[in-house]
């Protein structure tokens, strides 16, 4: 079926943007607008999943795309996709270390007691689910007291710039399979549609940009039985990445700047060896930009599951690579779900030129079983 | 009074220390350079994306996670008595001007150019505003350091120290 274009209606289109601004500065003479400052800071957290889904480590115009949508999180990450879309890409980095991450939380349910020690770090894991309406009529001044005294009360404390990863820890005990060298160049989503049977780096990848939402879905039907992860966190760990590049000139690695990111290793049911080696462990990995520790988390249980489906073929839906990744992008999504809203009006009217052709072939139908009836 | 650069900074820091002061700062103290020094560019300064790519961790496979700001730039400062040193940048930043300055910057702390006195004070104020930075980062990381006991395994159930 074909779509046939509509034109017109450009008048009212710049009316619905107007509207759009006018509701956005709706607060009027008393209103204030947002700052990006303000939304980076602030909404830290709905910025962490802006930059994630948008595929852009961009906190700054993530928070301005937060503020343009007004908080659509679809639209905003839409809106850095399309920035990025724009933009000239000047060169591709080696592969970055993580274990080089400077850490504000890093937590294991695997063990009590891991190399370096488990920070919790800022988390609302521990924290009651209750309103602090405290909040509401929060002041200037009370809010500005609170990151100083934090600071001032703390005290310095001596502690290394890096820590060792747990999964390194269980490496070395025997009980993951050992490191293997791989030099695969890794798939780009962004250049290359993703055409099935496809490498892992591509799934990574797709599940570093995914809505957050939808693979959380996903993971969890594999949580609640669609699948047998039974995952067990080793390490989540939460962080500034340093961006390493070689100078110019030099040659020498130079800090370009830092990423914010996300990075879980579940550790799943061990399996016997094929080659005859001794049983493991087996992993999935899961790492995105920003602070997003759910979709780390889901990330890496369906790159438990997608693992097992690549190699022996799916069984439930979350090991299916076809069925997860075409379905957690969100622009993806977004944009079919939305494009219902367009004008439809050929099409619909082909289907009600059907519907009522059916509907008189069942009526003389009908009245021909009552005529013979009558007979 | 002139600063003096410290004695921790190397050229591997230049970047990231003048990425902490602001950007006007730094274009700044390279256009006081360039006045000094004839600036050309070997590359036109670009703005743009990189492709970052990460190594997993579980299985040791490289993935793309997304892409990141760079810009970059590359020049050459001619002396008052005619020789050249290079400088280049690459920064995750919007501004290709502020790469550039960056550029001259990196040239001219390179070969120690007459002039170059004018960038200490900006990578000293850079580099100390990233140390309090990590201090602020290791502060979240003592202050949430958990030692969860096994209920039932220890006579004091209520501590947590």
């Amino acid at each position: 079926m074909g779509y046939v274009a509509i034109k017109g209606g450009g008048q009212a289109i710049q009316g619905a943007e107007e509207v759009l601004e006018a509701l956005r500065t709706a607060e009027g003479e008393h209103g204030t607008p947002l700052t990006m400052q303000a939304i980076e800071n602030q909404l830290r957290l709905l910025t962490s999943r802006i930059v994630s889904e948008g595929g852009l480590y961009h906190p700054q115009l993530a928070a301005l795309a937060i503020k343009q949508s007004q908080g659509d999180t679809l639209e905003a990450a839409f809106a850095l996709r399309a920035y990025r879309s724009t933009k000239p890409r000047l060169l591709e980095t080696s592969a970055q270390d993580t274990g080089s991450m400077r850490l504000i939380r890093r937590i294991s349910s695997a063990f009590k007691d891991i190399p370096g020690g488990q920070m919790l770090g800022p988390t609302y894991d521990y924290a009651l689910r209750l309103m602090r309406l405290d909040l509401a009529n929060e002041s200037a001044e009370t809010f500005r007291a609170v990151a100083r005294e934090f600071l001032a009360e703390t005290p310095e404390p001596n502690l290394p710039d890096t820590f060792p990863k747990v999964v390194e820890a269980l490496r070395a005990e025997g009980l993951l399979p050992p490191v293997e060298n791989h030099t695969e160049t890794p798939f780009d989503i962004t250049r290359e549609p993703l055409i099935f049977p496809v490498p892992r780096s591509a799934a990574l990848a797709t599940m570093a940009r995914a809505e957050t939402g939808s693979i959380l879905a996903l993971a969890y039907s594999n949580m609640r039985g669609y699948g047998d992860v039974h995952p067990t966190v080793a390490e989540l760990r939460v962080g500034y990445l340093p961006v390493m590049l070689p100078h110019p000139i030099t040659g020498e690695p130079v800090e370009v700047g830092e990423v914010l990111m996300t990075e879980c290793e579940v550790v799943a049911m061990y399996e016997d060896d094929d080659s005859k080696g001794a049983p493991t462990f087996t992993l999935g990995y899961g790492a995105c930009f920003g602070h997003n520790e759910v979709k780390a988390i889901a990330m890496a249980i369906l790159d438990r599951a997608l693992q097992k489906g690549m190699r022996d073929g799916p069984s439930n839906p979350s090991e299916d690579p076809e069925f997860v990744l075409l379905h957690i992008d969100g622009v993806d999504s977004m944009g079919f779900a939305s494009h219902y809203k367009m004008p439809h009006y050929v099409t619909f009217q082909s289907d009600m030129d059907r519907l009522r052709t059916t509907q008189k072939k069942h009526e003389s139908v009908k009245q021909q079983d009552v005529n013979e009836g009558v007979q | 009074m002139n600063q003096t650069l410290n004695k921790t900074s190397q050229r591997s820091q230049w970047p990231r220390q003048l990425m902490a002061v602001p950007a006007a700062e730094v274009i700044a103290a390279a256009a006081t350079l360039a006045s000094q020094h004839r600036v050309e560019d070997v590359t036109l300064p670009q703005a743009g994306l990189a492709l970052m790519q990460l190594r997993d961790s579980a299985l040791n496979e490289a993935y793309y996670p997304g892409e990141i700001p760079l810009a970059s730039a590359r020049v050459i400062l001619t002396s008052a008595d005619g020789t050249q040193h290079e400088g280049a940048a690459q920064v995750m930043h919007d501004s290709a001007t502020f790469a550039r300055a960056v550029a001259v910057i990196d040239a001219a702390l390179a070969a120690n150019l007459p002039g170059s006195e004018v960038v200490a004070p900006l990578l000293n104020r850079g580099a100390a505003l990233l140390a309090q930075q990590s201090v602020t980062r290791k502060k979240m990381l003592a202050r949430t350091r958990v030692d969860f006991a096994l209920l039932g395994t220890t006579d004091e159930e209520d501590g947590d120290e």
